[in-house]
């Protein structure tokens, strides 16, 4: 409990110096109020923002699409992999494929997916589909191909069908692959998302912050950025990073 | 699987790929701006590098990454390897980077306009910030991973500070150094088309935006078809033989 406080207080202080430097910085009159405001402004801005919901509607959008992202595109890319996977042949030739659809994944979809889909929900939602499917898509081949053979003919001897194969060979197998995979492709998604979100829509926090940029509302952008950010490091810190853990621990093929 | 079935399947693959669009691009009812096929992306191809536009949009872009990620590693690494020489430095200092780093440029993009206004200097300075804070992050872990016994060991040697600065910590951090670089690369390129798209002065990303007013969806195609390529370029010829000849090299496995 006491250890659990102090590592509190050291991932705390940081904070406070830089609040405090922040503040000082805005008093000492050498940069002007609409450049920077103070953190006080800022933060009556966020209380603001979040009494009259505005702050919590635009969460809400850009957290739903992660979330549909990673419902809809997670399932279908580990299927695709774990299929790809079975056939070293197609493997090997898929496999610079994908890490190509991974160079481009992202924002650079955007003005193909705005033809497509025009302006609004369907685009924004694509890039987010589009960067988890190929990043977890890519990881997952990679992690299937990583399971030593030996592990299969053993299976195979035992008289395991292929079914078998897949369910307790291969994606157990690639599961710690699997799961780095989804962890970075939330953290490609979500900076993907914000950019999406400032050019295509108008809703999420992406729009909000590119929005107030048109108002010259600096309080309001840093409101925004200071909750993407925090949004991030608690999806990262309380939920991505345990899971990664877990499942190295659990599947990881550590190798002696 | 020799290198001649490699080949074969490849052919194989991309005539299937290429007849499939094909395909589809004529027989599907949708307007041509929807699914232009494979000729109309390679005569707009033709016609653009005929003209010198995509030339000169490639070089612009590829100007701006060059020249934010020599800034970024100039500053990153020495300050990440400065916080991390000290270990309560590096304690304070990690959760500060780490909060900048997963904001992302683009996040702050619409702070900068304000800032400096619509144009070079906010893209530059936006890719800047987005490599910058993963190259000193990794630096900073770099050099608190280096095991203190090769410190305690040179120090009793007689070495100075310089001298184990040099000769253990930069060495120990280089493989961390490079996979930082890596990352804020890639984080940094997908930064700058979105910047471009947002802040509208050439490049790549400003040309493939610009292309979808117009409908000229040719054009996104092959901007997206360049922008891909150009990365994995960058990525298999640069960045991973780098990762792999510092791991190699440096790399500190521990047994």
């Amino acid at each position: 409990m006491r250890r659990r406080l102090g590592s509190l207080v050291r991932g705390v202080a940081p904070f406070v110096v830089l609040v405090a430097a922040w503040a000082a910085l805005t008093r000492s009159g050498l940069v002007a109020e609409i450049f920077l405001p103070p953190p006080e402004a800022v933060a009556r801005t966020g209380w603001e923002m979040a009494r009259d919901g505005s702050l919590w509607t635009n969460i809400v959008a850009s957290l739903g699409r992660v979330l549909v992202g990673l419902v809809v595109s997670v399932p279908l890319a580990i299927g695709f992999g774990v299929l790809v996977g079975l056939s070293r042949r197609l493997a090997t030739v898929l496999e610079p494929v994908a890490s190509f659809f991974n160079a481009l994944s992202g924002i650079a979809w955007l003005p193909l997916a705005m033809t497509w889909f025009g302006l609004g929900w369907g685009s924004v939602t694509f890039i987010m589909l589009n960067t988890v499917f190929f990043l977890v898509f890519f990881n997952t081949l990679v992690g299937v191909r990583t399971v030593p053979r030996v592990f299969e003919h053993a299976l195979r001897t035992l008289g395991g069908s292929r079914r078998h194969l897949i369910v307790q060979v291969l994606i157990p197998g690639a599961m710690p692959s699997i799961v780095a995979g989804i962890r970075m492709s939330i953290g490609f998604g979500w900076r993907a998302l914000i950019a999406a979100e400032m050019i295509a829509t108008s809703t999420g926090l992406g729009f909000l912050i590119f929005n107030a940029q048109n108002f010259h509302q600096t309080d309001t952008i840093l409101a925004g950025i200071i909750t993407i950010g925090v949004l991030w490091l608690a999806t990262d810190r309380l939920l991505l990073q345990p899971l990664e853990r877990w499942t190295v621990e659990r599947w990881g093929l550590v190798s002696s | 699987m020799t290198a001649r079935e490699t080949v074969l399947t490849w052919i194989l693959l991309l005539a299937g790929f290429f007849g499939a669009w094909s395909l589809a691009a004529a027989t599907l009812p949708v307007p041509s701006y929807v699914l232009p096929p494979p000729s109309a992306v390679l005569s707009a191809s033709r016609d653009l590098i005929v003209k010198g536009i995509l030339p000169t949009y490639v070089a612009e872009s590829v100007r701006r990454m060059v020249t934010a990620a020599l800034v970024a590693f100039a500053i990153g690494v020495p300050v990440g390897v400065a916080l991390g020489m000290s270990r309560r430095l590096a304690e304070f200092a990690f959760p500060i980077l780490n909060f900048f780093q997963s904001v992302s440029g683009i996040a702050w993009l619409p702070l900068m306009l304000v800032w400096f206004g619509f144009g070079e200097r906010t893209i530059l300075v936006a890719v800047n910030y987005t490599v910058v804070f993963p190259v000193a992050l990794s630096a900073l872990l770099g050099v608190r991973s280096v095991p203190r016994i090769y410190v305690n060991g040179l120090r009793t040697l007689g070495a100075s500070r310089w001298r184990i600065a040099r000769d253990v910590i930069l060495p120990g951090a280089l493989p961390n150094i490079a996979t930082g670089m890596r990352l804020g690369l890639a984080y940094g390129w997908r930064a700058l088309i979105a910047a471009e798209m947002l802040v509208g002065a050439h490049g790549l990303g400003f040309m493939i935006f610009s292309a979808q007013n117009f409908h000229l969806t040719a054009r996104i195609m092959l901007g997206m078809v360049v922008i891909g390529a150009l990365w994995l370029v960058l990525d298999y010829f640069v960045l991973r033989p780098l990762e792999q000849a510092t791991i190699e090299r440096w790399g500190l496995i521990q047994r």
